[in-house]
């Protein structure tokens, strides 16, 4: 025999407290990390996975295939652009950093000019890399190191648009006066600014691994 | 220590100085030579990835305000 205390199924009676309460109960709230860095930290983890997979391709086909030539004959990489696109990539990391450091001592024009600034960044490191692809006179059907190539340096670029589109919106935000300097008042900088550190920090491996060892 | 943007600048710098290591160990010596470096600090990354993360826990546990303190 049931107690009484069992709740009823729907629609058995059990109006009353249905009107209590509706959906899902609260999500759990840790003090130490709120909820949406903790979402931005997690997927950050899910894609060093996923560029994990990549590298272990890279090296697969680096090291336990062996050709006889990386890059094969007659092509190049460009190392010298590669270089200075590693640069522009590293410094809007750091025009990110004073974005937010403005903010957070309630500076607004410098959290402007850091976001507007990491945007271009961003957007000459795309341009570039494009270019570079337009240039490099093989394609991702030549052997398999084309393949690794334009996947390795491709993911990271899909990752740079991604990161430029959150940009985007969090500059328009900034500049309709969206943000301000309590901690919750501009996370709508700090997870796209967080996100994007990422994507330099993959960059620096990427071009270490594929343009000079 | 607190998660936020703060702290992963600090780790972009950190890889920087890293990869700029391994870079200029590659150049100016060979490739094999900066990868193996390179696979040097991928371990010890991990190795201090892991004791954190062990920190971590075992302070949010202990800690008031963690997410699993139980006074």
């Amino acid at each position: 025999m049931e107690s009484a205390s069992v709740p009823l199924p729907h629609g058995a009676g059990g109006h009353a407290a249905e009107h209590e309460h509706h959906g899902p109960p609260e999500a759990n709230q840790s003090s130490r990390i709120d909820r949406q860095t903790l979402g931005i930290l997690l997927f950050i983890i899910s894609e060093v996975m996923l560029f994990g997979s990549f590298f272990a391709s890279y090296f697969f086909l680096r090291v336990v295939v062996n050709p006889a030539a990386w890059p094969p004959h007659p092509f190049e990489l460009p190392v010298g652009v590669a270089g200075m696109n590693t640069a522009i990539l590293v410094s809007s990391s750091f025009t990110i950093h004073y974005a937010l450091e403005g903010i957070r001592k309630g500076n607004k024009q410098a959290m402007k000019l850091g976001l507007a600034l990491t945007w271009l960044l961003g957007l000459t490191f795309l341009f570039v890399q494009i270019n570079e692809y337009v240039h490099l006179g093989f394609s991702i059907r030549t052997e398999s190191f084309g393949t690794i190539f334009y996947s390795l340096t491709g993911l990271h670029g899909a990752h740079v648009f991604i990161g430029l589109t959150l940009l985007t919106a969090a500059t328009i935000r900034a500049f309709r006066g969206h943000f301000d300097k309590e901690p919750e008042k501009h996370l709508g900088v700090e997870v796209p600014g967080i996100y994007w550190h990422f994507v330099d920090i993959m960059w620096i491996i990427v071009f270490a691994t594929v343009y000079i060892l | 220590m607190r998660i936020n943007e703060r702290a992963v600048f600090k780790w972009v710098l950190i890889v920087g100085v890293a990869g700029a290591s391994v870079i200029g160990l590659a150049l100016l010596t060979r490739p094999l030579v900066g990868s193996l470096w390179g696979l040097v600090l991928v371990i010890a990354g991990c190795a201090y990835g892991i004791r954190w993360t062990r920190d971590w826990w075992r302070n949010s546990r202990s800690h008031p305000g963690g997410p699993d303190y139980k006074p």
